[in-house]
């Protein structure tokens, strides 16, 4: 409440500060009043068939805008009510939440903006693309099968979602990693040139290999070079007879030759060895489907310049097949090169999908997440942490919420303009989002006093201002949820601060609410009598909540002793419920048991404990992204 | 929004129109959404009694959920169960198509009732909906999109159900909550903590409105003119109505915390009034507090009101079952139901509409066989000798290769009277809605009401052939006992790769007969006890140099085969049962070894980078029972927990140990020990999730929430 009315005061000096500016400001929300009605927005929706002429128009936006807000649309976010972040996650376990969800998930809308904030005007072009994993090599790639929310396909169907649009004329794309991997599968040719280690003692096998090998290839090279064996066999039968005899093939019309190889040592022998021929034999090497080499191909050049040329060609044919095995990624790779700072909403949601679809699989933890999403991203903010920032306590974690709070308690004119012409009425224009997530964010720079090029501000103290804001990843419970039993409510006070030490995982007990079992505790030991809180994760497990610092670990030595268990407590273990702390939890998080119901995942997770785990050694130092206390808002538990 | 559907539907028969024959008519199809499925189950419900066949054919968002859970010719028949049931389980049916098949005497032509119904398992229960989550293997929605799929129809419109054990489940869960939970507890919130000032002044002044009310009543005596009181407020937030002939205040544009709030005052300072909610748990619920004059009355409204609460959440779970109506009334009919292979149809069919698959195909079979005692694969019919066409090609039996063979005088509809007639030809007739027709053009492949037609074609021609004269069997009983046909009935193919056959009658297993089958290429056979499974193995191995490394070992001829489950993960078939353990001992020798001889070993080729893992056929039965489906089997048998590199076997043929876990328990003093995962399956349809509840209807969450916040923030300005 204080920190309330203290807000609204700042906000009002802020406006007496701001009296010279008040007649233009004024104006201006006129104008964004109109613009506001999102109805109005031109969102350039874009699919398959425009998706290439598109690329250009996007690069140079993105080339001239400062910042880049991004905004997906998924097929899903949790598969069991227990998979989703909830507020006692620490970010390590928020982290493999969200890896489950963008593994398990797809993206199927991803909307771009790039944009440029000058004062209040802020100027945004929005792009909304339609993705669809359709597998174009028919290699399995990029996704062999995705996950589907049903409730989460409802809530977009409300709202209008086109899903034939996606599904039709969805952009497909490969990950960078799929993207190498597919290379080799398609066994594109690499050249061989700069390979040149000389091998120091070839064996008796070598040597064979290498005078067979020198043999072929001089006589294939004759055939071509002497003129005039060329008139004598250029009956066609002969000609095939000896494509046939030779292995001789055509690559890119010239003159070509296949060495099979078995390992690496000979594909250096044979290179070695080609050197000793004229300039105008270029090797190269046929990848192997597994890895490896399979092959190395010789092309007869004519000349320095045809050599010359054919390299060009070679690169030419890769440039053209890796735009058409990249697809949508070719987007993802402009916004990264551009190294601008990008902006979501939600963004460990956001990022972790777009690190496991784009870029590479996803790293087991968080802190190589962070490392690896920083390589292509360097400055990604969370709209959410700035809002954090303005309003600490309150829960304002969707956009529609944010706005209406800042409307109400800020004076921040911002005006968006789209310059993009209006484009013939298509029905359906969806990614709202994204040019929502740009006028917050302009909002929050505005009343965080970030925005650039207003009047006092020095730029650069700004980007080095908004840094600080960049690259913290935040868990945000992103659903407003309902409590799973509308009969609980058995705290007295929402907001208290725990240590992952004081709290208890309980599961094992059949058919019962929070209200019942915290009953049940309380008349069965003394550690009870204290203050605690009991609320269920999902149907097979609760969590116990002790205000007391200790107090979990007496309860837990009771459990396990067992001699001093009492009343319904005693029941109830002998009925089979267990109990564990947070480091099974967060065990049964890094182990990936995502079983439907939280209860089995901790079983499996007690089970396995014979086997030491990475994670379990992982130093717990509260410098590390274990963090060993925070406030947790139990009403949203 | 919903207005552009059917304009899309109408392009997509637009498109339609142009793709297939010149000719304008398309296909008649009755399609089925959520909107008009109470008539066509209904309409349905006489055609199904009338028939003497039904035709259903499905389509689902994807078969396999892995590449290694594929179809292969060395699956031994309980690892094909469990590939189905994985696929049953994971996968979503989009599109039911159920075909109704009427002799008719007079016209010399059976009646056709093509339904095609649009599927979704939305949650229309707050909690236990069909299903939370589905996958959708992408290969298969892109052959649904080129076959112009509407998915917008399917996800918007598509038709709901709920399994008959997830309707019990719904059905007990709401009897224990209303019989644990006493009268009084009913919607009762105990403690709303009363924090803020906003929240105090809200009670202070409620509390005095609701006094108002009350001694408004009491003077002007139960049922007095409503409008005065009413009037005296401008807020048309409360109203007096009459609820269950006790005067009520009803309770209108209150956020839900509100609510909460005036309950709690009601309960707090009023014992003769009530708060009562009614409508259910959905957003129309509606909000009342109830005028009572005695104790007694009060607990007489109390139980008024939780029977009426009972009856609406049952009506709720009727209404939630939805497609499966269909499902009953197609298994109560017991008529002839045909499909064309159809053992993963039915294994769907199983699992979204009845319960979770059991573990095993003879359970499965045992239990089908009572819910539909009667099934019919045309593709099993086709492939038995006496009712192919001389010309049609054995491994060419898919069904619109099938249908355009077996009856060219439906498919292609023009040519009618043409040179067909020297053979005698099933007439067909198709019905929608009271319009018969004779003459459309072709419908659109793998739709389901299209392939439901198309197989009850195939199987009306196929009798024919096989010489069942429909004129003097006029009802269906005679069909489904008719001794041309009974040979033929409840055979399914469990794998079309290998032929093997499901007798769903006894539960045996048939092998095709072997003079049908010669157009399979025969491998050697296959010996289940023979087989090793290898996987992370080095990258750089293929299927000849693993085979030639193992050949070096334990002699030329030792391997009879090798097939490729995926790139991380072989079969090795030897020739002797015993090789196997040997290769097993071996390799665990070697790897526990450092010495030079291990290292010099012909077999380290294969050991190089120590990851490789190999184990008996037992362990991939048990990995394709996990429910987990990683892309690559390496790392699906990491994620189910396996942490050894090598499964010794017994010497004894390792498939007379029928139960993995006795096998595994025997050989536990030399295998390592792994994480005892007991693996769940079949409960996943059964993932009810409370929390999930309020998902669907977050808009109205926001709303109420954003409701809220503003006149919070009103209140403190």
């Amino acid at each position: 409440m204080l920190r309330r009315h203290f807000r609204c005061a700042a906000s009002a000096r802020k406006m007496v500060s701001f009296l010279p500016w008040v007649p233009r400001r004024l104006f201006s929300a006129e104008v964004s009043k109109t613009h506001q009605h999102h109805r109005n927005w031109t969102i350039k929706q874009v699919t398959k068939s425009n998706f290439s002429e598109t690329l250009d128009g996007i690069k140079s936006h993105i080339s001239t805008s400062d910042f880049i807000a991004v905004s997906l649309q998924k097929t899903g976010s949790f598969s069991a009510p227990w998979h989703r972040v909830s507020p006692f996650d620490t970010l390590d376990t928020a982290y493999l939440k969200a890896k489950h969800a963008a593994e398990r998930f797809q993206v199927l809308q991803f909307a771009v903006c790039p944009f440029t904030i000058t004062g209040s005007e802020v100027t945004a072009y929005p792009y909304n693309f339609h993705l669809f994993p359709r597998d174009e090599l028919k290699m399995g790639m990029p996704s062999y099968s995705f996950s589907c929310q049903t409730s989460h396909l409802i809530s977009m169907a409300r709202e209008g979602f086109d899903f034939n649009a996606c599904i039709y004329d969805g952009i497909s794309y490969l990950s960078r990693a799929q993207e190498s991997a597919a290379k080799v599968f398609m066994g594109n040719p690499i050249s061989a040139n700069n390979m040149v280690e000389s091998i120091a003692t070839p064996s008796v096998a070598d040597t064979v290999f290498i005078q067979r090998t020198r043999s072929r290839v001089k006589h294939w090279k004759n055939t071509f070079t002497d003129s005039t064996t060329m008139t004598h066999v250029s009956d066609a039968l002969v000609r095939s007879l000896r494509k046939l005899v030779l292995g001789s093939e055509e690559c890119h019309s010239r003159p070509c030759m296949n060495i099979d190889v078995c390992s690496e040592r000979q594909v250096q022998l044979v290179i070695e060895m080609l050197q000793e021929f004229n300039d105008d034999l270029v090797p190269l090497i046929i990848p192997a489907k597994r890895g490896g080499t399979q092959l190395v191909r010789v092309v007869l050049t004519s000349s320095e310049e045809d050599k010359e040329l054919l390299q060009r060609e070679l690169q030419n044919d890769e440039e053209v097949q890796t735009k058409r095995i990249r697809g949508f990624r070719e987007v993802i790779d402009l916004i990264s090169a551009s190294q601008k700072p990008v902006v979501s909403h939600n963004s460990l949601n956001d990022f972790t999908f777009i690190h496991s679809k784009f870029l590479t699989p996803l790293p087991t933890n968080m802190e190589e997440f962070t490392s690896s999403l920083r390589l292509a991203f360097p400055q990604v903010i969370d709209v959410n942490h700035l809002m954090k920032e303005i309003s600490p306590l309150r829960k304002v974690r969707n956009i529609p919420m944010a706005t209406s709070y800042l409307k109400n308690l800020f004076f921040a004119p911002v005006d968006v303009e789209i310059p993009f012409q209006a484009w013939a009425n298509e029905g359906k224009i969806h990614g709202h989002n994204v040019v929502r997530i740009c006028q917050l964010f302009a909002k929050l720079c505005y009343i965080l006093k970030l925005a650039p090029n207003s009047v006092e501000s020095n730029d650069k103290n700004l980007a080095e201002a908004l840094k600080s804001y960049a690259n913290i990843f935040n868990p945000y419970s992103s659903v407003p949820q309902e409590p799973i039993d509308e009969d609980i409510k058995i705290w007295t006070n929402s907001t208290i601060k725990v240590s992952c030490e004081d709290l208890v995982f309980l599961w094992g007990f059949r058919d019962m609410t929070a209200g019942t079992l915290k009953r049940l505790l309380q008349e069965s030991h003394k550690v009870f009598s204290e203050e605690f809180d009991v609320r269920l994760v999902d149907k097979s497990c609760a969590i116990v909540v002790f205000r007391q610092p200790g107090l979990s670990k007496t309860f837990m030595d009771v459990l396990n002793d067992d001699s001093d268990i009492v009343g319904p407590l005693r029941e109830m273990v002998s009925e089979g419920v267990r109990a564990a702390g947070y480091e099974t939890y967060n065990r049964a998080c890094s182990l990936g048991l995502w079983d439907a119901y939280l209860g089995d995942a901790l079983d499996k997770a007690m089970a396995g404990l014979d086997y030491p785990l990475e994670a379990d050694s992982k130093p717990k130092s509260p410098g590390t992204y274990w963090c060993n206390e925070w406030v947790i808002d139990l009403d949203e538990l | 929004m919903t207005r552009r559907w059917p304009l899309r539907a109408f392009s997509r028969m637009l498109a339609r129109a142009y793709t297939s024959y010149s000719s304008s008519s398309t296909f008649p199809l009755k399609h089925v959404t959520k909107s008009n499925f109470e008539y066509a189950l209904s309409e349905l419900k006489s055609h199904v009694g009338a028939a003497d066949f039904v035709a259903i054919d499905l389509e689902m968002t994807g078969v396999t959920s892995a590449p290694w859970r594929e179809s292969f010719e060395f699956d031994r028949f309980d690892v094909r169960y469990l590939k189905a049931k994985d696929s049953a389980e994971k996968f979503a049916i989009v599109q039911f198509g159920v075909c109704p098949f009427r002799w008719d005497d007079h016209r010399h032509s059976f009646i056709a009732h093509p339904h095609n119904f649009f599927i979704f398992p939305r949650q229309e229960l707050a909690a236990g909906g069909p299903s939370n989550e589905f996958l959708c293997q992408t290969t298969s929605m892109d052959f649904l999109a080129r076959y112009q799929f509407d998915f917008n129809t399917c996800i918007h419109e598509g038709v709901s159900y709920l399994s008959r054990g997830q309707e019990e489940e719904a059905l007990r869960r709401l009897n224990l909550r209303y019989e644990n939970n006493g009268l009084d507890n009913l919607n009762e919130v105990r403690d709303v903590p009363v924090a803020s000032v906003t929240d105090v002044l809200f009670c202070e002044r409620m509390k005095n409105r609701l006094h108002e009310w009350r001694d408004w009543l009491l003077r002007n005596g139960n049922g007095g003119s409503q409008f005065q009181w009413a009037s005296n407020h401008s807020t048309q937030q409360v109203q007096t109505i009459f609820y269950k002939l006790r005067p009520a205040l009803c309770l209108n544009g209150f956020t839900s915390h509100q609510l909460k709030l005036i309950q709690l005052v009601t309960r707090k300072h009023f014992k003769d009034l009530s708060y009562v909610r009614f409508g259910g748990e959905t957003s129309c619920s509606q909000q009342l507090v109830v005028y009572t004059d005695s104790k007694n009355d009060r607990d007489l409204l109390m139980k008024e009101v939780k029977d009426n609460y009972l009856k609406e959440a049952e009506m709720k779970i009727r209404a939630a079952i939805g497609f499966r109506h269909v499902i009953d009334l197609l298994s109560s009919a017991q008529k002839l139901i045909v499909g064309h292979n159809c053992f993963l149809d039915i294994a769907h069919i199983y699992s979204k509409f009845l319960g979770p698959l059991p573990l095993t195909a003879e359970e499965f079979v045992s239990s089908i066989n009572t819910y539909f005692p009667h099934i019919v694969d045309t593709k099993v019919l086709l492939n038995s000798n006496n009712v192919r066409l001389p010309r049609m090609k054995k491994s060419n039996t898919s069904l619109s290769s099938a249908f355009s063979l077996l009856c060219p005088q439906i498919a292609v509809n023009s040519n009618k009277n043409s040179d067909l007639a020297f053979r005698p030809c099933v007439n067909v007739e198709v019905q929608v809605d009271d319009t018969r027709s004779s003459n459309w053009s072709s419908g659109v492949k793998h739709e389901a009401g299209y392939d439901a037609f198309m197989t009850g074609c195939v199987f009306a021609q196929a009798c024919k052939n096989i010489g069942i004269d429909f004129k003097s069997h006029s009802s269906s009983e005679n069909l489904t006992h008719n001794d041309k046909l009974q040979k033929h009935i409840n055979l399914l193919y469990l794998s079309w790769i290998s032929g093997d056959i499901i007798d769903l009658s006894s539960g045996n297993m048939i092998a095709e007969p072997s003079g049908s089958n010669n157009f399979r290429i025969r491998r050697p056979k296959v010996l289940f006890e023979n087989i090793v499974l290898i996987w992370r193995f080095p990258p750089r191995l293929n299927a000849s140099k693993l085979r030639e490394c193992i050949s070096k070992v334990f002699g030329p001829n030792s391997v009879t085969s090798v097939y490729l489950v995926d790139e991380t993960a072989i079969f090795l078939q030897f020739s002797k049962a015993e090789l196997v353990s040997e290769f097993l001992v071996l390799k665990e020798s070697l790897e526990r070894s450092n010495d030079a001889i291990s290292v010099l070993h012909p077999l380290s080729e294969l050991l190089q980078g120590g990851n490789t893992c190999a184990a008996g056929y037992e362990t991939y039965k048990e990995i394709c029972s996990s429910p987990i489906s990683k892309v690559l089997f390496a790392e699906q048998a990491d994620a189910i927990g396996i942490r050894w590199k090598t499964k010794l076997v017994g010497s004894e043929p390792e498939a007379q140990s029928q139960e993995p876990e006795s096998f595994s328990k025997e050989n536990a003093a030399t295998t390592a020990p792994f994480l005892s995962k007991k693996i769940e399956v079949g409960n996943k349809q059964r993932v009810i999730d409370d929390l999930l509840s309020g998902r669907s209807r977050c808009d109205e969450v926001i709303d109420s929430f954003l409701t809220a916040e503003v006149k919070q923030i009103g209140a403190t300005n």
